[in-house]
């Protein structure tokens, strides 16, 4: 048994949860191109699988991360308009992210929802996208330019599911917002469906990259659902892009400043918003001016990290 | 396509790499700044090999076409590879079979009734009825065994022709059937850059006083390395030898190359980089690891014994010998070349279970250090991976183990090792008495022996290295068989390490070569 445990314990070391290992930086030009296949997830839209994943959820993973951690949630009741297929954007910084808006959605949502997930990551092992595929309904996105065939977003939408998309492309690396990629709003704008912006605070400190479970503590996450977004008759693809960064920046400010504050920082731009490929704190918990300026990675992670002072409703009308 | 070989750096994201060691095989993580010597990926097999080789034998290189060097009447022999390749033994049907086949076929529409199947095994054990069988096919098999296909025999007095000497005064012996044919064809297996060519019938069909002129101490510390043949003493012998019995006896040749497909799917892992494994091939590793490590020592040797290697043939070239190997050694470097800047202070070998001398039988001491020494630390072009007066490590358990039909004379000559390791003291004092030993010759003759000469050859094989190396290293090895052949062991990296530092100092520069798939350094 100790040799088993040893040979486990050799061949874990440097691999992620899934197995994977990264790689070496002398063998990154060598790497495997990919194969152009896509693994099949039409199955896990059936009826049958459908069952499966909603107990799956409900009856496993909610309680789980329920337990683990202390959602806190906004904005069900902006949901109550939605009949047929929305886009739900949020922001995106730990494996928490989708649980947790899974389980703050309402089944009904939830039963005709598909989340995309990076085929690179999670579509690599077959047992992994099996799992992923499942569970939460997943649909791989390719993140850069791909051999592979094209997304499966708009045929899904077409058929009318919900997409849960994470527009950053990947879980930042300091729990700060990064900007938006163009894919969503295009489908917005394309398929003319709504957009639901969704934020999310505190995954990053209760479990960031690298970890495989919530910190202990059941540390406060919190969900803030956003009202609808549709993309105006002249409005472009980049510009209804800005205006859904701009929303999930708000609703990201609300638990710093506040409902009627984050909104007035929006209307007056002070909130910090993502350009590029600098990733901004649209503010601070102390209200302080967001940073926008490059900080140190420690101060990142520092002010992502920070424990909420006061689950208290905010005042409204302020002094200053 | 398969991608390149490269050299990898190890650095924090490098998983532990895998490792040979014998019947086994384990993870090892090596130091920061390591260097690993990875084989390219295996390309892809002739998808229609029948085509392939029908074409080869109607447009060969520096001939006429096959169809038309046969006719009615002739004396025509055939001549294999023995099972000493490929290594593990190939899936069957084996390409040797597909080539003697077309090669018969065209044999019997000619006409031609005088016909003769040889392995040419030199002074390797006879191959058995049932390795006969399955080299040649079923079909080839009932139709000439036993009379018409069989082993050569390196030891008959009456079986072998001497053809003459070359300017260099070095005898050519060789089969007296084949040296009296119309024609010889002979089809061969490349496995790696030292076999076909010249080597083919001057080595595979002769007799100890033709071999020895080659096969000695001075030869090989020459031969820089054997894999090389431009830069190995011993292919020149050869070559000089070929010339003689190119002089006497027509030759047509058929050489294969092998792609890097040593291991059936069940084995994956071991061929893949370890970064890529995905969790079936690593379920794999820890599935096969425990159960290894679990098995007997016979049912373990069984298994591996019984693996099959799903080889794809990447060439067949046929026609002069001289002109056909060129491609042939092409074909072996496009698949096995990896090019290395520089040479390190300590190489690192993880030993495979199997050797040319081994198959379906026991890898005893003396052939583990060839394999080391001899075949592996020959895996270059140029120069060794390793320095002059660098280490080697080497992975394997090296048990005191010796099998009694196959290699009676090795036990003797383990023996030898008490009095010198000095391979020109042993080849001085002692290669005689052991080559002309009757009892040897009976048992190479009449019974499966290697011959009673082959340990020293063996010996001979690493003196390059033994000369090259201040010091060498097996992990894992059994402490008293080390210390016999003149090594030290070592129970883990860190303390061969530590036990190299007397002799490359406290910071040395780590080559590993990540070995089999098969990979030739090509060291600039």
């Amino acid at each position: 048994m100790s040799g088993l445990r040893a040979d486990l314990k050799l061949l874990r070391h440097g691999r992620d949860w899934r197995g994977r290992a990264r790689v070496p930086r002398s063998a990154q030009r060598w790497e495997q191109p990919e194969t152009g296949e896509d693994f099949p997830t039409a199955w896990a839209r059936t009826a049958p699988a459908g069952a499966i994943r909603h107990l799956l959820q409900q009856a496993v993973l909610k309680p789980v991360v329920w337990s683990q951690t202390r959602p806190v949630v906004h904005g069900r009741e902006y949901l109550e308009g939605i009949r047929g297929p929305a886009i739900f954007v949020a922001n995106h910084s730990s494996h928490l992210d989708t649980p947790l808006v899974l389980g703050a959605l309402p089944p009904r949502i939830t039963k005709k929802l598909a989340v995309g997930a990076a085929a690179d990551y999670f579509f690599d092992s077959r047992s992994i996208a099996a799992a992923t595929t499942l569970l939460f309904n997943a649909f791989p996105v390719e993140r850069r330019a791909s051999r592979r065939g094209r997304s499966l977003a708009a045929e899904l939408v077409d058929d009318g599911w919900s997409l849960l998309l994470y527009p950053e492309g990947s879980r930042t690396v300091d729990g700060w917002l990064t900007a938006f990629k163009l894919g969503a709003a295009q489908l917005c704008a394309m398929k003319q469906v709504p957009a639901v912006p969704i934020a999310l605070r505190g995954t990053f400190a209760a479990m960031p990259r690298g970890q495989r479970w919530p910190r202990p503590g059941r540390p406060r996450v919190t969900v803030r659902i956003g009202r609808s977004l549709y993309v105006g008759a002249d409005e472009t693809v980049p510009e209804f892009r800005a205006r859904l960064t701009r929303s999930v920046a708000t609703l990201w400010a609300e638990d710093d400043l506040g409902w009627y504050r984050a909104l007035r920082a929006a209307a007056d731009d002070a909130l910090a918003l993502p350009t590029g490929s600098r990733s901004v704190l649209p503010t601070t918990s102390s209200g302080e001016p967001a940073h926008s300026h490059d900080v140190a990675p420690w101060r990142r992670i520092w002010e992502a990290t920070r424990p909420p002072t006061d689950d208290a409703p905010r005042r409204v009308w302020t002094d200053d | 396509m398969g991608r390149p070989g490269f050299v990898l750096d190890v650095d924090e994201r490098t998983p532990p790499l895998l490792m040979h060691e014998g019947e086994g095989f384990r993870l090892e993580r090596l130091p920061l700044g390591s260097q690993v010597i990875y084989p390219p990926e295996s390309l892809p097999g002739i998808v229609d090999l029948e085509h392939a080789i029908r074409h080869a034998l109607l447009h060969p290189h520096g001939s006429d076409p096959l169809p038309q060097l046969l006719h009615r009447g002739m004396r025509l022999t055939v001549v294999f590879d023995d099972l000493s390749l490929p290594l593990p033994p190939m899936r069957t049907p084996d390409v040797r079979q597909r080539v003697i086949e077309q090669v018969l076929e065209m044999a019997a529409t000619a006409g031609v009734d005088d016909v003769e199947l040889i392995a040419a095994n030199s002074l390797h054990r006879r191959m058995t009825p049932a390795e006969l069988k399955r080299t040649v096919g079923e079909r080839v098999f009932r139709a000439f065994y036993p009379d018409h296909l069989r082993n050569h025999d390196a030891e008959d007095p009456d079986g072998l022709l001497h053809l003459g000497t070359t300017q260099h005064g070095e005898d050519v012996e060789i089969n007296r059937r084949a040296a009296e044919s119309d024609l010889i064809v002979y089809v061969n297996i490349t496995l790696t850059a030292m076999s076909g060519g010249s080597k083919s019938v001057a080595v595979g069909l002769a007799s100890y006083a033709s071999l020895r002129h080659h096969h000695n101490v001075h030869t090989l510390r020459h031969s820089r390395s054997f894999n090389d043949p431009r830069n190995s003493a011993m292919h020149h012998s050869y070559d000089r030898m070929a010339d003689v019995i190119g002089g006497h006896v027509p030759v047509f040749t058929i050489e294969t190359t092998l792609n890097n497909q040593p291991f059936p799917a069940a084995l994956r892992f071991l061929t893949r980089r370890e970064w890529e494994w995905n969790l079936t091939d690593q379920a794999s590793y820890l599935a096969l690891k425990r159960s290894n490590d679990l098995a007997t020592p016979k049912l373990r040797r069984r298994i591996w014994q019984a693996t099959e290697a799903p080889y794809g043939v990447t060439g067949v070239h046929a026609g002069a010998p001289s002109q056909v190997h060129p491609h042939t050694l092409a074909a072996v470097h496009r698949q096995q070349l990896t090019e290395v800047h520089g040479q390190a202070d300590v190489a690192i070998f993880g030993l495979p279970y199997i050797c040319p001398y081994n198959v379906n039988s026991i890898m005893n001491p003396i052939l583990v250090m060839s394999l080391g020494l001899g075949y592996f630390f020959n895996l270059y072009r140029s120069k060794p991976i390793v320095r002059q007066g660098g280490v080697a490590i080497f992975y394997h358990p090296m048990p005191h183990e010796f099998h009694p039909v196959h290699h009676p004379s090795y036990i003797d000559f383990y023996e030898l090792l008490t009095e010198t390791t000095d391979p020109v003291m042993l080849e001085t004092k002692y290669e005689k008495q052991f080559a002309t030993d009757p009892w040897y010759t009976h048992l190479y003759r009449t019974s499966y022996a290697y011959h009673g000469v082959h340990p020293f050859y063996m010996w001979y094989w690493g003196a390059h290295a033994m000369q090259h190396l201040d010091d060498v290293i097996f992990i894992g090895g059994d402490r008293s068989t080390t210390a016999r052949l003149g090594f030290r062991a070592a129970s883990s990296l860190d303390d061969a390490l530590e036990l190299a530092r007397d002799t490359v100092g406290r910071n040395p520069q780590i080559s590993y070569l990540h070995a089999p798939p098969l990979v030739l350094a090509d060291v600039r």
